[in-house]
């Protein structure tokens, strides 16, 4: 099936959200009152203004893979009652870059092998999500060079392109499809002026990032050697321990599992973010840790650009450039990959 | 609950402590024996040797370790565990009648029952690592037959830190089992071997052909034990060895336990010696 392709008026869209917030929850990038960008729910689509010109600071990831969720509560007061949490919400995300939708798709499939995580997917499940294709990168984005936009080709189930004084809408999957149909009304056909000016949009965009980052580069160096001892550990140094890098990046999920207990005998299961990054996460009760702090970095760095490429086919990067922006050391990946590309 | 289970391996099944016997002179070590609150639950747990399980405590948390008791040994669970960090602490304080639990179980286990069918074993442990390996003896005891000649190799440093005394004597008077167990050093009321594990292998290790070793114990023993080993004929690929590393969640989402691309909750924690050769040197 040819996938439908037809415009959208920009006045158009306030009106469109209306319809699709009644069925589902809404989430747009807003710019709150300190001025930052966030995927934010919106429960008063008219009293809100979405701001579709800037990179939100955090990925998706929160919504379907929180910071913090309880992943079962516990009762042992008569026996040893553990019960499982799921929390289901049908969300319609708008606005969504292409890194972050690629973040998603990762997420999706390391969350279903080798075993299902329930708690993903329960958040996951009945989610439609919107992007908005970058026409303009922003400066810290490398996703031309990881494969993962400026444009999406796949896994949307619509993807906006601004043309302007309107979008160019085109259906990906089904959930998109149904939309179109649905709420025929506000759209209109798409001439193949519109579809030869997003061709060229996509093609400039390409050309307006600015930055190199030699991704591929690294991957085919990583795959065939040993990384110089003294990267390791010269970035390592910088590396302040703070766990920023893997909080904002899209597609690191690893976690710690803990207990809050309430009462003497109910509490919580809790499931939080960790960092491999992090002294602690392989320390072993009773001391040892088989990863010193000379190497602080290297489970990150090789296990996108490296392992998952060896898993996958492709770096877990999504060249998002967040951790670029909150690296504090100056050792994100793009440090690294130079390292590695230079050596 | 059972039913829970197989959807989300992150539920425990409830479990009851049957017995706590204290293994070793300095009470760090004790042996848990759990039964299963649930029938359904007993019914549906069947482990492989070697594997491990999570041990769940409400409000402390959890913890991975190799499961002692053998898959022929019906109607318990038994760990031996040893008192290092929260958890374990938490474990040592709990008494007979308690209830925790249990997920599980884990990892994939020795060969027990393919590539070691039909070989001569050779078990050799030092230290609190014997647990998974006096498993695979009793299950490879309870198949006699599956097997050839099986020799053990077990030491500590007193005759008070070794694991499963009484059994260690029963099997002792077996024929179909050569067993060697040695301390450290000389000891009062002490009448074994004397000497570090590796120069007991020197001496007793089986010829390589047609043979398979499991080798649990601390870095330092197996570093010694493998040269002579070698002299006599044996490779990498006849090594068996399990690792541990942290772990949080034992399905291979958490990400704590992996070694480069292999995760040792999923893809071991058993590994031949030459599988672990190629990993990243980060265990």
């Amino acid at each position: 099936m040819k996938e439908t392709t037809v415009i959208l008026a920009k006045d158009n869209l306030q009106g469109l959200l209306r319809k699709l917030g009644r069925d589902k929850s809404l989430v747009a990038p807003v710019t709150n009152q300190w001025g930052d960008t966030l995927y934010t729910e919106i429960t008063d689509i008219d009293g809100t203004e979405l701001d579709l010109s800037k990179q939100p600071q955090a990925s998706l990831k929160g919504f379907f893979f929180p910071q913090q969720e309880v992943i079962q509560t516990y009762d042992t007061t008569a026996g040893y009652e553990f019960t499982p949490q799921r929390h289901i919400q049908p969300t319609l995300f708008f606005g969504v870059r292409s890194c972050d939708l690629h973040a998603v798709l990762y997420m999706d499939m390391i969350f279903s092998s080798p075993e299902r995580d329930d708690a993903y997917f329960a958040r996951r499940q009945d989610t439609t999500i919107i992007t908005l294709a970058c026409t303009t990168p922003f400066a810290n984005c490398f996703c031309n060079a990881t494969g993962s936009g400026p444009f999406m080709e796949y896994g949307y189930d619509l993807q906006l392109t601004d043309l302007g004084d309107r979008f160019l809408v085109e259906a990906g999957r089904q959930q998109g499809e149904q939309i179109l149909q649905a709420w025929g009304h506000f759209f209109e056909p798409a001439t193949e002026e519109d579809v030869q000016l997003q061709y060229q949009l996509s093609l400039e965009a390409g050309g307006r990032f600015q930055r190199k980052v030699e991704v591929e580069h690294a991957c085919r160096i990583l795959a065939s050697g040993e990384v110089d001892e003294q990267i390791w550990q010269q970035l390592s140094a910088r590396c302040a321990d703070c766990g920023g890098c893997a909080y904002v990046c899209p597609t690191c999920t690893c976690f710690n599992i803990r207990d809050a207990q309430q009462e003497p005998s109910k509490g919580e299961r809790i499931r939080s973010w960790d960092a491999c990054t992090f002294s602690g996460f392989t320390r072993m009760a009773g001391g040892h840790n088989p990863i010193n702090s000379d190497h602080a970095l290297q489970r990150r760095f090789l296990h996108k650009l490296k392992y998952d490429v060896e898993k996958h086919g492709k770096p877990s990067c999504v060249g998002c450039g967040r951790c670029v922006d909150i690296c504090f050391g100056h050792v994100d990946i793009t440090t690294f990959i130079e390292a590695v590309v230079e050596d | 609950m059972s039913i829970q289970s197989e959807i989300n391996p992150y539920l425990p099944y409830p479990v009851i402590i049957d017995d706590i016997i204290v293994e070793s002179e300095d009470g760090n070590l004790k042996t848990f024996k759990f039964v299963f609150e649930n029938k359904a639950d007993e019914e549906k747990w069947q482990h492989v040797a070697g594997q491990f399980a999570m041990l769940s405590i409400a409000g402390q948390g959890e913890i991975p370790i190799g499961i002692a008791s053998s898959p022929s040994e019906k109607g318990y669970l038994l760990f031996t565990v040893n008192r290092a960090g929260k958890v374990t602490t938490a474990l040592h304080q709990m008494k007979i009648g308690d209830r925790m639990g249990i997920r599980g179980p884990m990892g994939n286990g020795f060969p027990i029952d393919t590539e070691l069918k039909g070989k001569n074993i050779v078990i050799i442990s030092g230290g609190f690592a014997f647990t998974t390996l006096r498993a695979t003896l009793l299950y490879m005891l309870a198949n006699r037959s599956d097997y050839g000649n099986i020799t053990v190799i077990y030491g500590s440093r007193t005759p008070g830190m070794l694991l499963y005394r009484d059994e260690l004597a029963e099997w002792a008077k077996r024929d179909d089992l050569d067993i060697h167990i040695t301390v450290d050093a000389e000891a009062e009321g002490w009448n074994g071997l004397v000497g570090f594990v590796p120069t007991i292998a020197a001496d007793v290790a089986p010829p390589a052909d047609n043979a398979a070793a499991l080798i649990c114990g601390p870095p330092i023993m197996i570093k010694f034990t493998m040269p002579p080993l070698e002299k006599i004929g044996w490779n990498d690929d006849q090594v068996y060895l399990s690792l541990e590393n942290r772990m949080k969640c034992g399905v291979g989402h958490c990400l704590h336990c992996n070694v480069g691309p292999t995760l040792v909750c999923k893809d071991g924690p058993v590994f031949t010696r030459s599988q672990v050769k190629d990993l990243p040197l980060e265990y």
